[in-house]
């Protein structure tokens, strides 16, 4: 084979090859740098892991009138089915109240001792991103899975834990521990453990399952209570979305805006990296036909070598390995110092990062490893085949 | 393999002539393993197609050949390379050597791929040939002569059944021819090889089982 690529590099252009190299090299660094920093910025974005990112809170303005005159704030089914019907609208879930009284006591030994009434909420499971088995309640089970919101802990934190010099509390710790639950009507009571899976910053609300919801409210409903859902759970299409504003505002509907800000904040940033990668993958592509011509013209310009080579004996793959070879060795090497500068330019924002978010969990960069190699795999594997067509096209124009 | 059939064989170009005169276009003609032919012929009259017919890289004919009774129209690349590689040799008019290697380096590109002939025999022949001082030299700078005899030499380099030699010593004097003869005709014998050459006139002495008229 030493002699076939003596005679088969012939004619190879440096600078084109050189060209194609740092073309790629940009475009391929660009792409996975993209990916790492999106996935990088999701992480840090994501305040809940277990609610999904672009849902609204809707509810109906407390006017200064609306307690007193007794205006219904509930949401009719007419109104639900109207939202729903909007294009911006990818699915809605009511928000169930518990119709029954609810108590809970919290007590860590020798340290804090809560007590107090409080309600609960559920929305349907599938906007409550925690695994099924950690968010299931079986009728019989004394144990409730709870999602607390996170200015419960935050109060405790800051306040309570602080003006009393008590030890902080973490996320971690509390999910470990056990809250006691009472529940049920004014006859009949029941206690329940509940266990913390975790904290929302975006949901103000007590959250249980919604299966444990219809048991209860079904065993001790109270029926006094209000049937209607008074908050509804909106998944949207892109929370920029200006009709989602105007829509809310001609029906007297209020969200949580700031929610609705990050939600922008997170479509525009997803937006730009989605046009940065886009540049990336144009310059890629451009790349990637520079050293498809290059190839031709080298092949053209050996065809009597490679004509020859196949007259003696030499099969098309034979004759076109050192082609292959060559192709997907640059394809390679482009693809190891892409990673390369995609891993030295994200320990620099990385670091950056670190000063906004001191509490910055980085993850692995492994995506941005697949998608580097999946490019690589289905680039390559177009070199090698058009390499190979192109050769063959040499043995046919013969006949 | 062991028989090359031409069954009304004609290249398209010659398909409207008429006044064709030939042992070999539009006849039925067989060649053997093991037996030696010389196939004459006057310049233009297809010779150089015919080598290429049967070494299957032009198609442009009518009529048949056949490999051992097979139809060779539908052989695929793989079929192709094997011939090429261990059935058929050919040492082509225009020798189609790589000019910017060296006159080793040429032999070697073929029996590198077949693993054939030991490198003492290759520099044997070149010694024999009188060319052993040419071995480093690149193909480019050497004359046509010297250039016939390399080909020669690598196309000795795998093993065949039939070996063809395209005006094989058009440029090379009397005693170089007969040198040539002799290797061709040892090598033949020792694997079993039918040799058919061509010639437009100066032709290597061989005992020719057949001699036509193309």
């Amino acid at each position: 084979m030493k002699l076939v690529w003596k005679l088969l590099r012939q004619h190879i252009s440096i600078p084109q090859f050189v060209g194609f190299f740092f073309a790629n090299l940009v475009g391929v660094a660009i792409i996975l740098l993209g990916v790492q920093f999106y996935i990088d910025y999701k992480t840090l974005d994501n305040g809940d892991s277990f609610m999904k990112a672009d849902y609204l809170i809707v509810n109906k303005k407390i006017g200064a009138l609306s307690g007193l005159t007794g205006k219904n704030n509930t949401f009719s089914s007419a109104e639900i089915e109207e939202l729903n019907n909007e294009d911006f609208v990818e699915r809605i879930g009511a928000f169930t109240p518990s119709s029954f009284n609810v108590k809970a006591r919290f007590d860590v030994e020798g340290f804090v001792n809560f007590s107090t009434e409080m309600f609960f909420e559920s929305v349907p499971d599938e906007f409550v991103d925690v695994k099924s088995d950690a968010w299931n309640y079986v009728e019989g089970d004394d144990e409730i899975p709870i999602i607390l919101p996170k200015n419960y802990l935050d109060l405790y934190n800051f306040g309570y834990a602080q003006g009393k010099g008590l030890p902080k509390l973490s996320e971690g710790i509390l999910g470990a521990m056990r809250l006691k639950i009472l529940i049920g009507s004014n006859d009949e009571t029941r206690e329940f453990w509940g266990r913390i899976v975790g904290f929302s910053s975006r949901l103000n609300t007590i959250l249980v399952p919604e299966t444990f919801m219809q048991w209860a409210n079904e065993e001790y409903m109270n029926p006094n209570a209000v049937k209607n859902p008074t908050r509804l759970i909106v998944e949207v299409e892109n929370p920029a979305d200006e009709r989602i504003v105007t829509y809310l505002q001609e029906n007297g509907y209020e969200t949580d805006e700031d929610k609705l800000d990050a939600s922008k904040t997170t479509f525009v940033l997803r937006l730009i990296v989605s046009i940065v990668m886009g540049v990336g993958f144009v310059i890629s592509i451009l790349s990637f036909y520079i050293l498809m011509l290059s190839i031709f013209l080298l092949v053209q310009k050996n065809s009597m070598k490679l004509e020859n080579l196949l007259l003696l004996g030499y099969s098309p793959a034979k004759v076109s390995f050192p082609y292959q070879v060559m192709a997907i060795s640059l394809n390679v090497l482009v693809l190891i110092l892409a990673v390369a500068i995609m891993l030295i330019v994200r320990t620099i924002y990385i670091d950056c990062l670190g000063y906004v978010f001191p509490d910055i969990d980085v993850q692995g960069v492994f995506p941005a490893l697949l998608v580097g190699t999946l490019l690589l795999v289905i680039v390559s594997v177009i070199h090698f085949m058009v390499i190979r067509n192109k050769v063959i096209s040499l043995w046919k124009r013969k006949e | 393999m062991n028989k090359i059939e031409l069954i009304h064989t004609l290249p398209n170009v010659f398909q409207n002539r008429t006044d064709i005169v030939s042992d070999i276009w539009n006849q039925d003609v067989t060649f053997e393993k093991g037996k030696l032919y010389l196939v004459e012929a006057n310049s233009g009259t297809g010779k150089s197609s015919l080598c290429s017919y049967i070494y299957g890289y032009r198609h442009d004919y009518q009529g048949l050949i056949l490999f051992d009774g097979e139809d060779i129209s539908g052989y695929s690349v793989e079929k192709w390379t094997d011939i090429r590689k261990n059935h058929f040799s050919l040492l082509w008019q225009e020798l189609r050597l790589f000019p910017e290697l060296t006159a080793l380096e040429n032999v070697q590109i073929k029996n590198k791929l077949t693993g054939f002939q030991k490198k003492k025999q290759i520099k044997e022949w070149f010694e024999m040939l009188g060319i052993i001082d040419k071995l480093g030299v690149k193909v480019e700078r050497m004359s046509f002569g010297q250039q016939q005899r390399v080909a020669l030499i690598r196309a000795l380099c795998q093993p065949f059944d039939f070996l063809f030699v395209d005006e094989p010593i058009s440029h090379l004097d009397d005693t170089n021819a007969e040198i040539m003869g002799r290797i061709m005709a040892a090598e033949a014998k020792k694997q079993g090889a039918a040799i058919i050459a061509t010639s437009i006139g100066k032709h290597i002495n061989l005992e020719y089982e057949r001699v036509f008229n193309l």
